[in-house]
């Protein structure tokens, strides 16, 4: 089959129009690609020698990064975060949703106050779910020994001696 | 995989021409009238390939994830959002844009019965990329490449030989540096390519690249995933119209 293996010349498809108006591939013999390309061309032409695009590569910075900053400044050993769990907001992420609702309720307050109060906030946070742990664990604890003697009682109560049943 | 490539009848050569998918099809199937594939052709999405995806399914996917800033090919720069504290960051709506085009044009090339040839480099992807051409009767190659394979085919299989119609990328360089032989054999043979190119890569050869992470796993099981799923629809409405 005649081609052009040239592929730093033009595109596939330039090459093979030649090719098909220079009448060296029959219009049969065309590739399968070919009515396809012509329907969806792509967006950019796949040229070898397409120039390298006048652009620069912008940074991306949002509003809260500040907070962010701020926050990873002064706490140095925040721990690890588990990236595939999308359940969870991450601490970073708790402490800047604090910080901007606090903001949001008083304008007034300079930065380091806001700060401390939303590092409060968690502190609190953090101790009300430890509390709430603990006294889970505590009635975990008064059940089972409530079930413990409960058993025990009712033991008391039926009294089977081993040594009468192989009589 | 390697020798799959080639997939012709040895007593019916004669009629077997190379890159001639199209009568050779006409001749197989009688009842596949060319108009029906004009119509299809004429359609901006005959297979409803927009709603295999949505862009909250690329962002799970991780596919907006680039290299770091240092490694950016200026030739990907339309195709990025920005930079994020030194990580590049894929513009996930023109990600999507180019995606199903992507998609488009394989479910068409398998429509038409054209032999669809995937590849990737890399130990850690490429069963699950073998195991997709299997599960859509297509093909992959996913192992070293050698030269000549496209461009020296009959000396090297001893035979006149079909090439795959599309050859899609999953990844389109063999390590950090150098990008994959058979882009440019393709390019060569005048193959229609499909290639996921990452912040590191050169999309200028592939005939319709799509931007986007070209390294976990998760991201490549999701093109996996469409591509076959594209396929197989293209596939179905052939059987339909036969």
């Amino acid at each position: 089959m005649a081609g052009s293996r040239l592929e730093k010349i033009g595109t596939i498809y330039t090459r093979t129009t030649g090719l098909l108006r220079s009448g060296a591939l029959n219009w049969q013999d065309r590739p399968l690609w070919y009515d396809i390309y012509e329907a969806f061309p792509p967006k950019e032409e796949p040229r070898f020698d397409r120039p390298i695009p006048n652009m620069k590569l912008k940074t991306i910075f949002y509003k809260e990064d500040k907070i962010r900053a701020m926050f990873h400044r002064n706490n140095k050993h925040i721990g690890t975060t588990n990236m595939s769990n999308n359940k969870y907001t991450s601490l970073t992420q708790r402490f800047i949703e604090t910080y901007q609702k606090l903001e949001s309720e008083n304008r007034d307050l300079p930065e380091e106050e806001l700060y401390k109060q939303a590092i409060d906030v968690l502190k609190w946070d953090r101790e009300v779910r430890a509390q709430a742990e603990n006294e889970e664990a505590i009635s975990l604890s008064t059940a089972f020994k409530e079930a413990k003697s409960k058993q025990d009682s009712d033991q008391d109560k039926i009294k089977i001696d081993v040594k009468d049943i192989f009589k | 995989m390697l020798k799959n490539i080639i997939r012709y009848p040895f007593n019916n050569l004669n009629s077997v021409r190379k890159l001639s998918a199209l009568s050779q099809s006409q001749a197989d199937h009688k009842g596949f009238v060319e108009i029906t594939r004009d119509e299809a052709l004429q359609h901006p999405d005959y297979f409803s390939v927009h709603n295999l995806f949505t862009v909250k399914d690329l962002f799970d996917a991780r596919v907006h994830y680039g290299h770091k800033e240092g490694s950016l090919d200026e030739r990907m720069l339309p195709y990025i959002y920005g930079s994020r504290l030194g990580h590049v960051v894929f513009d996930l709506d023109k990600t999507a844009e180019h995606l199903r085009q992507a998609l488009n044009i394989a479910a068409h090339i398998a429509y038409r019965g054209g032999i669809i040839l995937f590849f990737l480099r890399g130990s850690q992807n490429s069963h699950i990329v073998e195991c997709t051409a299997k599960e859509c009767n297509e093909y992959a190659h996913t192992r070293f490449w050698r030269g000549g394979i496209f461009t020296n085919s009959e000396k090297q299989f001893g035979a006149v030989t079909r090439l795959p119609d599309l050859c899609i990328f999953l990844n389109t360089l063999n390590n950090v540096l150098t990008q994959h032989t058979a882009i440019r054999d393709a390019a060569k043979m005048a193959i229609a390519t499909i290639g996921i190119v990452d912040s590191n890569c050169n999309p200028n050869l592939i005939t319709y690249p799509v931007p986007g992470n070209d390294d976990s796993p998760i991201a490549i099981e999701f093109y996996c995933k469409l591509f076959k799923n594209a396929i197989m629809r293209g596939k179905q409405k052939r059987l339909e119209h036969q």
